[in-house]
């Protein structure tokens, strides 16, 4: 069997989401879809799996393969608290639960790839702050943050990672630019790779700002 | 409304586009001309002068090398090369290609009412060259039978060696810069502006990941300046095209088995398994990279199990190769095979060729093999019958007749073409029109295999001495001979009438 390719998807699904920011993630996230399996190397390698989370950590769906990934619509609470830190929690339960590791008689995942994104900043704190060691230690390929609008905390986010995207608004052309740009780097994986460097993101679209 | 922009050529030409980028790649925004039959892409880097330069030179000196010679316009179907260099007025530079051909999208697309949504987008080779994706998700009159994947494989290994021939290296030969369409049987070169000619202009890449040959991933982390830092070149390309023959030929990757070479690093151990430490996966002496059967999906089968389709069902001519290229030259470029002994080898397998008898057999086509008990090997239906090889011989300046290595197996309907009768005529972009067509066919008829003399004045049967004049028929039986042409290069056929 050729490798597996796990990506996890969280997003933020507080009471601020409410309203056209979460139908837009919706519409973005189906356009994600569409464009992975629209991919040939995607569809024999990507498994998927999404997690909201608010004041409740919800798996919408396990990892499962790119070709029976059916999204569901996503709903958000009209307020409430954000749980970043019980989301992380569950992913790394999960990876710990799914990733299959190379064994000397077999070929084990690739590295995963975690996508998280929020519009505001973790009321979990001290979970967040105790979790982040173990994400760490679950060995990602590639974290990616993504702060939506402008009352994401982009101070929290550095703690997980180095990789930060930064969407000006919220609303349905800052996600399905951010989508788009998932999928890409996702194909970026099977591109062509230039003689200079090694591992290099895609160029963010314009509306996307990388804030490193 | 979108807006016509204009970009200017060296020469002064304009070339006017549409301001609207209708496809992106790793280095280029793609824009339509208003007639929509060619494309402008624009490099979103500044391109500098030595790149400038490479760009003039390949729409330039190199078009011409290839494009303007005897025999050039076959090449515009094989390559979509770029025409003309052009600037716009934001000072970026772009070129100017033919927009690719209609049956390089796909017609159908996918199973279930095109669930996947890829109806009118590119073929990319991928879809074709993973089990799951040609066999469970494309439609089926999307997917092609082996006799198509043995003719995209010829088409690519003659561009692929026309290149060479001028010195050129592709630098980037992988699924995703050849489009193929396996229902018309139809191959096209695509990304021609990374072209690589030693000792002038070295690469921008390194290649794509599945066809990066093995001496580049191990020394990719020198420096470019590096003397033992080796760069894409022909050597490379000559790995890539072998990787992508026996994909499509086989749907499995030569160098993916499962021997792991670091346990806890999955990028290492792809690193190594690609590059160091690369080992074909049908390898007869060291068999620790074979594909186990027990990790597979029931759909990657039979096409991964190695015993069940060794790459030896591809013929004496072909396997023999792909040691030549996944054994002997994996880590020595310079005993891998050219394109060119890839293109002979192919033509030459399908004169092996054998019409499946089950009517249900995807594939359709297969190499007939005498030594065993002859059947498909992809869907295991036995031959029954009697069937006639040919042993083609030709004459040498003694008068000599010597074998060449060559048989043509007989079907119904089989044809003999010029090339079948006489040694010096080779099938290939240069063959003239009345040479590509046949000169006889075979038929079974009355119990007896029959050659059907059309347009072959010189044809003997050696038995009776005499001559089968255009418009008779032979019978083929055990043993006998015909001697197709008295002329140089004429070739003999010795007849083997094998009982299956």
């Amino acid at each position: 069997m050729s490798r597996r390719l796990p990506i996890y998807i969280a997003i933020d699904t507080s009471g601020s989401m409410y309203g056209e920011a979460i139908q837009s993630v919706n519409v973005g996230l189906q356009a994600m879809l569409t464009a992975l399996r629209q991919d040939p190397h995607a569809l024999d390698s990507v498994h998927l799996s999404v997690i909201t989370f608010d004041i409740e950590v919800k798996e919408l769906f396990p990892l499962t393969p790119l070709s029976q990934v059916q999204i569901g619509e996503i709903i958000c609470p009209r307020s409430g608290p954000t749980y970043t830190g019980e989301a992380l929690a569950l992913i790394v339960e999960r990876t710990k639960r799914d990733i299959i590791s190379s064994t000397s008689e077999r070929k084990g995942d690739w590295r995963p790839m975690l996508f998280l994104m929020t519009d505001g900043s973790p009321s979990d704190v001290a979970r967040y702050d105790e979790i982040l060691p173990q994400i760490k230690n679950c060995h990602f390929g590639r974290i990616i943050a993504c702060a939506a609008g402008p009352k994401a905390k982009i101070d929290q986010l550095r703690k997980l990672t180095d990789t930060i995207v930064s969407l000006d608004t919220t609303d349905s052309t800052a996600f399905s630019s951010f989508f788009k740009w998932v999928s890409a780097s996702v194909e970026m994986r099977s591109s062509s790779i230039g003689a200079g460097s090694a591992d290099v993101l895609p160029p963010p679209p314009a509306e996307i700002q990388i804030v490193i | 409304m979108i807006q016509v922009r204009k970009a200017k050529a060296k020469n002064g030409t304009i070339v006017e586009y549409l301001d609207e980028i209708i496809g992106s790649g790793g280095m280029k925004d793609v824009y339509f001309t208003p007639d929509r039959k060619h494309v402008v892409a624009f490099f979103r880097d500044k391109q500098d002068r030595q790149a400038q330069e490479r760009l003039e030179m390949i729409t330039g000196v190199y078009r011409e090398r290839i494009f303007n010679q005897e025999g050039g316009a076959y090449w515009e179907n094989l390559f979509c090369w770029p025409s003309q260099m052009v600037e716009d007025d934001k000072g970026r530079i772009g070129v100017v290609v033919s927009t690719y051909q209609n049956h390089f999208f796909f017609a159908t697309g996918s199973v279930n009412s095109d669930f996947l949504k890829i109806k009118g987008r590119e073929k990319e080779g991928k879809w074709f060259a993973s089990p799951s994706n040609r066999n469970k998700y494309l439609d089926p009159a999307e997917r092609g039978c082996w006799l198509d994947y043995l003719r995209i494989s010829i088409l690519l290994s003659r561009a692929v060696r026309r290149m060479h021939a001028a010195g050129l290296a592709h630098s980037d030969l992988s699924y995703k810069n050849v489009l193929i369409d396996p229902a018309g049987g139809h191959a096209c070169i695509i990304d021609i502006d990374g072209l690589v000619v030693p000792g002038k202009f070295p690469p921008d890449v390194v290649g794509t990941p599945d066809f990066i040959a093995p001496e580049v991933i191990k020394t990719c982390r020198l420096d470019r300046t590096d003397l033992n830092r080796k760069l894409p070149s022909i050597a490379t390309d000559r790995h890539a095209l072998a990787v992508l023959i026996y994909m499509y030929l086989l749907l499995r990757h030569p160098l993916r088995g499962d021997k792991v070479h670091d346990l806890d690093d999955p990028q290492r151990d792809e690193d190594l398994s690609m590059g160091e430490r690369a080992l074909f996966v049908e390898h007869l002496a060291d068999r620790s990279n074979k594909i186990r059967l027990d990790n597979l999906k029931p759909l990657e089968l039979p096409w991964k199990d190695t015993a069940a389709l060794p790459c030896q069902i591809t013929g004496p001519y072909l396997s023999k190769l792909f040691q030549q290229a996944f054994v002997d030259g994996l880590h020595c470029p310079e005993k891998r095979p050219t394109a060119d002994e890839w293109e002979q080898a192919l033509i030459k397998t399908v004169d092996l060729l054998q019409p499946c008898a089950n009517p249900q057999c995807e594939q359709k086509w297969y190499v007939f093999d005498n030594t065993k008990s002859p059947k498909c090997p992809f869907c295991g239906t036995a031959y029954k019958g009697k069937l006639p090889v040919l042993n083609l011989y030709s004459s040498r300046h003694d008068g000599k007749f010597l074998p060449d290595n060559h048989r043509l197996m007989v079907y119904t309907g089989q044809s003999l073409f010029p090339w079948h009768v006489n040694r010096n005529i080779v099938p290939n972009e240069r063959l003239s029109l009345q040479d590509r067509q046949r000169v006889g066919y075979f038929i079974f008829h009355n119990s007896t295999w029959l050659l059907v003399n059309e347009r072959l004045p010189g044809l003997i049967d050696l038995a009776s001495k005499q001559p089968v004049p255009p418009g008779s028929r032979i019978a083929l039986s055990d043993n006998s001979q015909i001697l197709f042409s008295k002329e140089n290069g004429g070739r003999l056929a010795h007849i083997q009438l094998v009982d299956a």
